[in-house]
């Protein structure tokens, strides 16, 4: 009795199941369309949050105790610089093929595009520091902690789209044969 | 030629009907809020309709979209996206009434559908030859 020949290379270890989306020739374009759906999203959550707090009226008080201010607005601020760092970068430039300019120029390239998922990564832990520390730890009542998760989920979704938009403008490059990367 | 004169009677007729959601919608509660709706999904079209000549010309020959198509398909969905929230957000914090939301919603999305089928029934017939 033998196994059945497996479909996949058995050398590897790690067998990434990512979902094989048969698009076609219209993935560039829905991935683009999607990612631009969700950074607007993930912006409205957090103006959602903001204009709220601006309108906020409490029915057992007079004043809210918190409000949003700009220390809740730094997280996203980084999170859309790094955002903009990561895809001004070319894309070729990052591969480093031979003949494709100077290897400083390689260099330089992966140096901003670290600074740029190194923004992004401190805009997300940012928003989840101000979530802990201004609504978590201080006993506001359970409605003002919508603030802190609006931010959380407005830098959760600014990562999601850039993933959208890196896959989308990566995968369908010389007719979809290095899917890797 | 499946677009006539009857196609375009029927698009008016449903972005005059988009426009009367949205212009009630504001002046029922005497909330002129929800008109930048209308504003937002008519510049809706505008990044696609200039980034979309950026992109290949006839003579490059391959249909690989460059950065300007992926950017004016980018701000497009913002737009669209921004368009749809910004009434939920307005009608969330109490500054619009919720049927006033609604209403402006549903103009918006009359105006942008007719903005889209438009487009899509009068340049098909110009781009049918290259398919």
């Amino acid at each position: 009795m033998s196994l059945p020949r497996s479909n996949y290379d058995p050398r590897r270890v790690c067998l990434n199941p990512f979902p094989d989306l048969h698009l076609g020739k219209y993935r560039r374009t829905v991935g683009v369309y999607l990612a631009g759906a969700l950074f607007a999203i993930g912006n409205f959550v957090f103006f959602d949050a903001a204009v709220y707090s601006a309108h906020a009226r409490v029915p057992w008080g007079v004043d809210p105790p918190v409000h949003v201010t700009f220390v809740d607005w730094v997280p996203g601020i980084c999170s859309i610089l790094g955002y903009l760092v990561v895809n001004l970068i070319d894309k070729d430039r990052i591969k480093g093929d031979e003949g494709f300019g100077d290897s400083r120029a390689v260099w330089r390239a992966r140096l901003f595009l670290f600074i740029g998922f190194a923004l992004m990564a401190g805009g997300l832990a940012g928003s989840v520091t101000v979530l802990v520390l201004k609504y978590v730890l201080s006993d506001y009542a359970e409605m003002f902690k919508y603030y802190g998760y609006a931010n959380v989920t407005q830098n959760l979704l600014l990562m999601i789209s850039a993933a959208f938009l890196w896959m989308a403008q990566s995968t369908s490059g010389e007719y979809e044969y290095n899917l890797t990367l | 030629m499946a677009a006539g004169l009857k196609t375009v009677i029927l698009l008016s007729f449903v972005l005059a009907v988009g426009f009367l959601l949205i212009i009630l919608s504001c002046a029922l509660w005497a909330n002129w809020l929800p008109l930048l709706v209308a504003i937002t999904f008519v510049v809706a079209p505008l990044p696609n309709a200039l980034f979309s000549h950026c992109g290949s010309d006839d003579f490059s020959g391959s249909y690989e979209p460059t950065g300007a198509v992926d950017l004016g398909r980018f701000f497009t969905s913002l737009i669209v996206v921004t368009g749809f929230a910004f009434p939920i957000v307005l009608a969330h914090s109490g500054v619009i009434n919720t049927s006033a939301c609604a209403m402006s919603i549903v103009g918006g999305g009359l105006v942008y559908g007719t903005i889209l089928s438009y487009s899509q029934a009068f340049s098909q017939s110009e781009d049918s030859d290259f398919e």
